[in-house]
């Protein structure tokens, strides 16, 4: 990486922007009719890793997601991807930036048959991007480029082990093969950043484990991962860095093991979870 | 084969089309009888795409019917403009009310949606009960000429009848390529979830303004063929009843198919004929219909049509 002018590289410091953070949360504030959701909160994400946030039911961490990715506009401070400011845009011009999310309950499409092949196809709807008059004027084209866009969400499909599932209706699978599904329909859309809500909640012990290689075998990729999750088993295991909110508020960030060790987090959210013997 | 099995149905429409030649002749009534069904079939197709796909439900289709009806009639019959270019004008017309009613409407929800396209629906028949001089009011509008083009005169009843269905083939045609490729694949995904969709990148907003303005346009052509097929307009065409006929066409042939809605309006407008008796009651006909079809047969009249080939299909091949 290249070094910064040192009088840039001091203003950067200063608005919270360390150089190395992939994703920088500044100051966010968020409160919905009086009810403070976040306050205050800032973090950073290291490109390539996986961090986990997490807390107590109510700490705002699905919040946290949503104003990451644009759905809900902060109160207050600011959230940049590679330095780039995301404040004011929309949730399509951030998704257009390499932001890709999964959602805790299920957000398949299912109207008028759509199957499993065309969720994941519509992953990589930016790089499709269909056009009324491109669809009637030139449909050589377009059926070219449906042919190549094919054969990728099939990869997609067979990377999460759900190949054979691509002419069926979401509806008809499991919850945990839907999960499968959501995440092959976000690689497709070759995300730099990857926010996952709960993504093993609903699943069964071997469809968490299988799911905690895929994560990994996602990072290998160099795809960046921000995950909400309570599962602590996993969180251990699977992130290298996790922050904890609490009411909103930022309580502590580190490793695993310290973010264990940290008597306030204990007290906190794994104590009262009964966390405390998956650390 | 397998170019054949995906557009089966299409087979069917242009034998429609071509049908008066092949069987040798129909008499004048039935073929005037099938004029209006094709120009249903387009307002219903172009109804299908707005609400089957995009999933935006609209109670004031007949706005667009009746704009491009008037525009090609009032240029015509009172300007003598030549039909084509009026045609294109009241496409054009369609297509800015489309845009700029759907900037702000579209915006908006289920009833909300319902009642705001409503209120366009009535907006349009008061403008054309109101501006007298240039519609005729409520005594109507008269002496539209039949359509021509470049000195071609379709002016016998079989000559309209293949303009007509020429038409309805080419609608059914660019709303299916448009549905089975990837434009309707975005249309599905924000019928059933925008919010999912926008974190794809799917401009939702864009993509709905779009189809509102190919829809409104495809009613709108309809609605000159209209025009020049009656020679006379009269408001009553355009009221939110004929809306509400359209929706019923689309639920009776089977929603967001493009075919069941086409057949919808085929069954709609033959069956008032069938049991002539019956044709006072045709509020009451359509209300019965949408309520039973709602409840016994969500997936309509084309549903039932594909289950039955596709379990002839298996035996078939068994």
């Amino acid at each position: 990486m290249s070094t910064p002018p040192q009088g840039r590289a001091r203003e950067k410091e200063r608005a919270g922007l360390a150089e190395e953070a992939f994703l920088t949360v500044h100051r966010v504030s968020k409160s919905f009719e009086g009810v403070h959701a976040l306050i205050d909160v800032s973090f950073q994400v290291k490109a390539g890793q996986i961090k986990a946030l997490i807390g107590p039911n109510g700490a705002g961490k699905t919040t946290l997601l949503n104003v990451i990715n644009g759905l809900l506009p902060p109160d207050e401070g600011r959230v940049a991807l590679r330095g780039r400011e995301l404040a004011g845009m929309k949730t399509e011009q951030i998704a257009a930036l390499g932001v890709s999310r999964t959602f805790q309950l299920l957000r398949l499409f299912t109207v008028n048959d759509a199957t499993v092949l065309d969720n994941v196809l519509l992953g990589a709807h930016k790089r499709i991007n269909p056009t009324i008059l491109g669809t009637l004027f030139l449909p050589g084209r377009s059926r070219h480029r449906e042919r190549v866009m094919r054969e990728k969400a099939m990869e997609a499909l067979s990377f999460v082990g759900m190949n054979w599932a691509a002419d069926r209706l979401p509806t008809a699978l499991s919850f945990g093969n839907q999960r499968l599904v959501e995440l092959a329909r976000s690689l497709m859309s070759e995300p730099e950043l990857l926010l996952l809500d709960e993504p093993a909640s609903g699943l069964n012990d071997a469809e968490v484990e299988e799911f905690l290689q895929l994560l990994l075998a996602v990072r290998a990729r160099g795809i960046t991962i921000l995950l909400v999750q309570h599962n602590m088993n996993l969180v251990m295991r699977l992130c290298d860095d996790i922050v904890v909110l609490d009411f909103g508020k930022w309580l502590a960030e580190g490793d695993p093991a310290a973010i264990c060790a940290n008597p306030a987090v204990i007290e906190a959210y794994l104590g009262a979870a009964g966390g405390g013997g998956s650390c | 084969m397998k170019l054949i099995n995906r557009f089966w149905w299409m087979l069917v429409l242009v034998f429609i089309a071509l049908y008066p030649p092949t069987i040798g002749g129909m008499s004048p009534y039935r073929s005037g009888l099938l004029i209006f069904v094709g120009i249903y079939v387009i307002l219903a197709v172009s109804l299908d795409l707005l609400m089957g796909f995009a999933g935006q439900i609209s109670v004031g289709h007949a706005a667009f019917f009746a704009i491009g009806a008037y525009v090609s009639g009032i240029l015509t019959a009172k300007y003598g403009a030549p039909p084509a270019p009026a045609m294109m004008a009241g496409m054009a017309l369609s297509a800015a009310v489309a845009w700029g009613v759907g900037r702000p409407v579209l915006a908006l929800k289920e009833y909300y949606l319902a009642m705001a396209t409503l209120a366009l629906n009535e907006i349009v028949v008061t403008l054309i009960v109101g501006l007298q001089r240039l519609t005729g009011g409520a005594s109507g509008l008269r002496d539209v000429p039949s359509f021509s083009v470049f000195g071609f005169s379709f002016d016998s009843q079989i000559r309209y009848y293949y303009l007509v269905w020429a038409i309805v083939v080419l609608v059914v045609a660019s709303s299916l390529l448009l549905t089975r490729s990837p434009f309707g694949r975005t249309l599905i995904a924000i019928h059933s979830d925008e919010t999912a969709a926008k974190t794809f990148g799917i401009d939702c907003a864009g993509y709905k303004i779009r189809v509102y303005v190919l829809s409104a346009v495809f009613a709108s052509i309809a609605g000159s063929l209209f025009a020049h097929y009656m020679g006379f307009l009269a408001p009553d065409d355009f009221s939110v009843m004929t809306s509400i006929n359209v929706l019923v066409m689309l639920y009776l042939g089977g929603i967001g198919t493009i075919y069941g809605p086409a057949l919808g309006a085929l069954f709609l407008k033959l069956l008032p004929e069938i049991t002539v008796r019956l044709q006072d009651y045709e509020m009451l006909m359509n209300g019965a219909i949408l309520i039973l079809i709602l409840v016994f047969m969500p997936k309509g009249l084309f549903g039932i049509l594909t289950e039955i080939r596709s379990r002839l299909v298996a035996r078939g091949s068994r």
